[in-house]
């Protein structure tokens, strides 16, 4: 009998159907999302009403431009930029945090997560005001010094733009590769450096190879948020006619003046996303085939050792210290400056008489509070759900034997690759047309949470994925053979073993749907709208320094909690640190 | 059969909620038995969620009622109108129950029969005069133009003074601005001034192009801060200078200045909905905002007011342009319809504009 569910187990067939149905669940809706996307991108007109026309000219509006060939390889210059930015910043800090004896690090932690709560346009106009051609500070004081006739910098390239861009990643790189270095066994490190081998052998033949799913996994995430990404070219791009994709298909998809939006293009893209999707994933997929070389945690001793850094703890709290002045510091003194004062100039002795709290006083706070009540409510849901879903999917991803795991692999990375605004768009279109009355989803908080699961699931496969790589079959198999349940087997082993992991799941998830911005929007009826969507709201309607005043005040309120969040976390004994 | 039947049904609703209310007592008692008003549209429209609160206070003093209301910032004008569109198709209530837009949106609620025809002719007292062609309430009831926006250009009042600041479009073109001012995406004003009302498109198409070569970047209507802070000194040409009216009074270094040639008057409408919840509510906002106290609160919250009241700040504004003998034309969503190459004209002036 036990050896008989040992050889099921190994053979890859006795994956629970518990977990499969709860992966089974997430796939359905994302099939059903891809399926109205398709559908949408062969219409031109009102969806869904008689007035929409099935048509290929969305395809040909996209393709056919001949500005298309330069905004491609914009973006393919400020993703690889932003990407490579991420990682320079990310991946030592992660490193430090994770494998050296560096002080301070719940602090470092929470530093690292509160640039999820800032906005992008702040840290896209805090760059124009250091780095813009005429008003940036920095260009300023080099054509006065130098005599120059214009400033040397230029921001608004699109290399410019991936290094802002790659700044505000910085943090998801940190915390998809942290995972990894913190699970990792040092047997092997030790091994060499007892052979005399030199701290950057070790770093280039034995420590960064062993984190290459990991980073693999970090670029992959990365380079498709900066394909999508769009404030940051919005503001600094736009404004110097550097088109993105992003931006391009904005101004295709927005016709001011002359129509109704054209979401169709926005499926032009989806499919073409969908297309980077398969090819990405056929990458990742042949480094999980090989999965069982980054197998690091064993049934056997496992006693994670820190590099000692002693005085290079200065310079390594320099180097973050230098990246958190300049990715979150800066946008965060913007903030403040912009919500207190009457109307935006750049900061001077003069407008620093004007500051007053005028902003906070004219708010609407039932607006803010009916925002906030909402987002509280999905902060507490969402999490829990991808988590959930997550596991499933990722445990059927590295333990199944199965093709079908390639299939899921690739399902749940879709939605990342999805123009968020598509997932919004299919919502929405089956909540009216086909749910209907039937099940009030439409206005309803829920509809944004099904769309907030679906979308992050990416992100906690991929966290997942890596550190379910680190913990050998042979912990499992020991506790398979010794009757323990598929569930509990991963209650009882899996889960402490991948508790750090699953707490920055849970923590960044979180992060990541209180700032989440586009769905919120499209979605938004009447008492569902978000916190995010408010604080869009006023800024999109040039209240700058009211979008500035809440998010000042989110940030103030929050920025402890996430101290508080980290210190319990590390505390209570999530870290192996 | 079943489409016929429930064409019938729907032009007996239609008429039943004309019928409804013929009176302005019978539509304070509708609004009454409803009572709740929700509205929702761009915080940067009407004041958003601060201005939403006073004109629905007013609306409970002026017409003795206890509205709750409820706004929603939603997207923009055109996004919301085919929210609605979409709504009404799928049989789902309205997001507002009156919708505040511009005519291109109108156009579209119009042709997707989006919209509730009110009786406002009898029982609107207030009415504005009629400016040759154009009625400010639709003869068929579906919408009223409760506001002007008038276009024309943005400035920064610290860079742009005295005789530099622009009077005539060919002055955006003074190679002093070469690289410091913006344009929109969309070519507002311009799409409109290529009519052959006005400039005609060959001599727009042709300005665009030295525009083009003139601007440093694009951005979108609204986004005062960016004039404020200097980052671009002017914006030729503005979808409308209300945003500057509201900036000036918190003491920004902005200004709006309206083209002697002429300039285009995007009229902002207010609708009620097909399958909006209160339309008897919604309709009361209508009316109170044509009404004296409403277009005073409407300059106060949003910068503008409709010009063809004889108080109006916005008329004092055209009195100027007219005195010069510059044309105006009326962006409507009657003119829109006429002008069948509106569209590939915006998109060719967009193409040029986003060339550097």
């Amino acid at each position: 009998m036990t050896a008989s569910r040992l050889r099921s187990f190994l053979a890859g067939t006795q994956t629970s159907s518990a977990l499969l149905s709860l992966a089974a669940l997430p796939m359905a809706v994302i099939l059903v999302l891809v399926v109205a996307m398709f559908w949408v991108s062969l219409q031109k007109g009102a969806l869904g009403t008689p007035s929409a026309i099935y048509t290929l000219a969305n395809y040909r509006e996209v393709f056919a431009d001949p500005f298309i060939i330069g905004v491609a390889v914009n973006t393919l210059i400020f993703t690889v930029t932003a990407t490579l930015v991420a990682l320079l910043f990310g991946l030592p800090v992660a490193w430090l945090v994770e494998r050296t004896t560096l002080p301070g690090k719940t602090l470092l932690y929470a530093i690292m997560t509160l640039g999820l709560l800032i906005p992008g346009i702040y840290t896209a106009m805090g760059w124009t005001l250091i780095a813009h051609p005429r008003i940036g500070l920095v260009n300023r004081w080099l054509v006065d010094l130098f005599n120059l006739d214009a400033g040397p910098i230029n921001i608004a390239t699109p290399i410019g733009m991936g290094f802002v861009q790659g700044l505000s990643l910085a943090a998801l790189a940190f915390i998809l590769t942290s995972q990894m270095f913190r699970a990792m066994n040092p047997s092997l490190e030790e091994a060499a450096r007892v052979h005399g081998m030199s701290f950057g052998r070790i770093m280039r033949r034995i420590t960064l190879p062993l984190a290459r799913p990991g980073i693999l996994a970090a670029v992959i995430y990365i380079f498709t948020i900066g394909i999508a990404t769009f404030d940051i070219p919005a503001i600094l791009g736009l404004g110097n006619r550097v088109y993105l994709l992003s931006t391009f298909i904005y101004l295709k998809v927005h016709p001011q003046g002359a129509g109704l939006p054209e979401y169709g293009i926005t499926g032009v893209v989806g499919a073409f996303m969908i297309v980077v999707a398969g090819l990405l994933t056929l990458w990742y997929s042949q480094t999980l085939r090989q999965g069982h070389r980054f197998e690091v945690v064993t049934g056997k001793g496992y006693k994670p050792t820190l590099i000692p850094l002693g005085r290079w703890s200065l310079a390594a709290w320099g180097f973050i210290l230098l990246y958190a002045l300049f990715s979150k510091l800066l946008p965060l003194l913007l903030i403040a400056y912009a919500a207190l004062t009457p109307y935006f100039v750049p900061p001077s002795m003069e407008s620093m008489k004007h500051l007053s709290f005028s902003h906070f006083h004219g708010m609407d706070w039932e607006l803010v509070l009916r925002g906030l009540k909402n987002t509280a409510l999905l902060v507490t849901v969402v999490p829990l759900a991808v988590l959930l879903l997550a596991f499933a999917l990722s445990w059927l991803i590295v333990r199944s034997r199965s093709r079908l795991r390639y299939v899921l692999e690739f399902g749940a990375f879709l939605p990342q690759a999805l123009p968020e605004v598509i997932l919004a768009i299919g919502a929405l279109l089956l909540a009216l047309f086909v749910i209907g009355s039937r099940i009030p989803l439409y206005g309803s908080v829920w509809i944004i949470a099904i769309v907030y699961i679906v979308a992050r699931l990416a992100f906690a496969t991929r966290a997942l994925n890596g550190s379910l790589l680190q913990i050998h079959r042979e912990l499992e198999e020991a506790a398979f053979v010794s009757g323990l349940s598929t569930a509990r087997t991963a209650w009882r082993v899996l889960f402490p073993l991948i508790r750090p992991t699953l707490f920055s799941v849970w923590i960044w998830t979180a992060l990541l749907v209180y700032r989440e911005l586009t769905a919120a929007v499209f979605l938004a009826v009447h008492d569902n709208i978000t916190l995010p969507a408010v604080i869009w709201s006023y800024w999109y309607s040039g209240s700058i320094n009211k979008a500035s005043a809440v998010t000042l005040l989110m940030t103030l309120v929050l920025a402890p909690l996430i101290f508080i969040a980290w210190w319990f976390g590390r505390r209570s004994q999530v870290s192996l640190n | 059969m079943i489409i016929r039947l429930t064409a019938v049904v729907a032009a007996l609703l239609c008429l039943a909620g004309q019928a409804g209310a013929t009176t302005l007592n019978e539509l304070i008692e509708g609004a009454r038995k409803e009572g709740t008003l929700r509205g929702q549209w761009g915080q940067a429209s009407f004041g958003g969620s601060e201005g939403f609160k006073e004109i629905v206070a007013n609306i409970n003093k002026k017409y003795k009622l206890d509205l709750k209301g409820q706004y929603t910032p939603g997207p923009d004008m055109q996004a919301l109108m085919l929210r609605i569109i979409q709504e009404a198709a799928a049989g789902q209530p309205a997001s507002t129950d009156v919708y505040l837009g511009n005519a291109q949106a109108m156009l579209d609620g119009l042709n997707s029969k989006a919209l509730r025809p009110m009786t406002y002719n009898q029982f609107i007292q207030d009415k504005p005069a009629n400016e040759g062609q154009f009625n400010p309430i639709a003869a068929d009831g579906t919408h009223v133009a409760v506001a002007t926006a008038v276009v024309g250009v943005q400035f920064n009042t610290n860079a742009v003074k005295g005789n530099d600041i622009p009077k005539r479009i060919e002055d955006v073109l003074n190679p002093k601005w070469k690289g410091k001012i913006a344009s929109t995406p969309y070519a507002a004003g311009m799409r409109e001034f290529a009519t052959p009302d006005f400039l005609g498109r060959e001599k727009m198409v042709d300005f665009t192009r030295k525009l083009s070569k003139q601007i440093a970047g694009l951005m979108r209507c609204g986004e005062v801060e960016r004039i404020t802070s200097g980052e671009f000194i002017m914006l030729a040409f503005t979808c409308g200078g209300n945003d500057v009216n509201v900036a000036k009074r918190t003491g920004a270094p902005v200004g709006h200045s309206v083209m002697e040639e002429g300039t285009v008057l995007h009229m902002r409408y207010a609708a009620v909905p097909k399958n909006s919840r209160s339309p008897n509510a919604g309709a009361l906002l209508i009316h109170y905002l044509l009404s004296a106290e409403g277009q005073e609160l409407l300059w106060r919250i949003d910068g503008l007011d409709l010009h063809l009241f004889p108080g109006s700040q916005t008329k004092r504004e055209l009195d100027i342009v007219r005195a010069a003998k510059g044309k105006i034309i009326i962006n409507s969503p009657a003119w829109l319809a006429s002008f069948k190459d509106y569209a590939a004209i915006q998109k060719e002036l967009e193409g040029i504009l986003r060339q550097k």
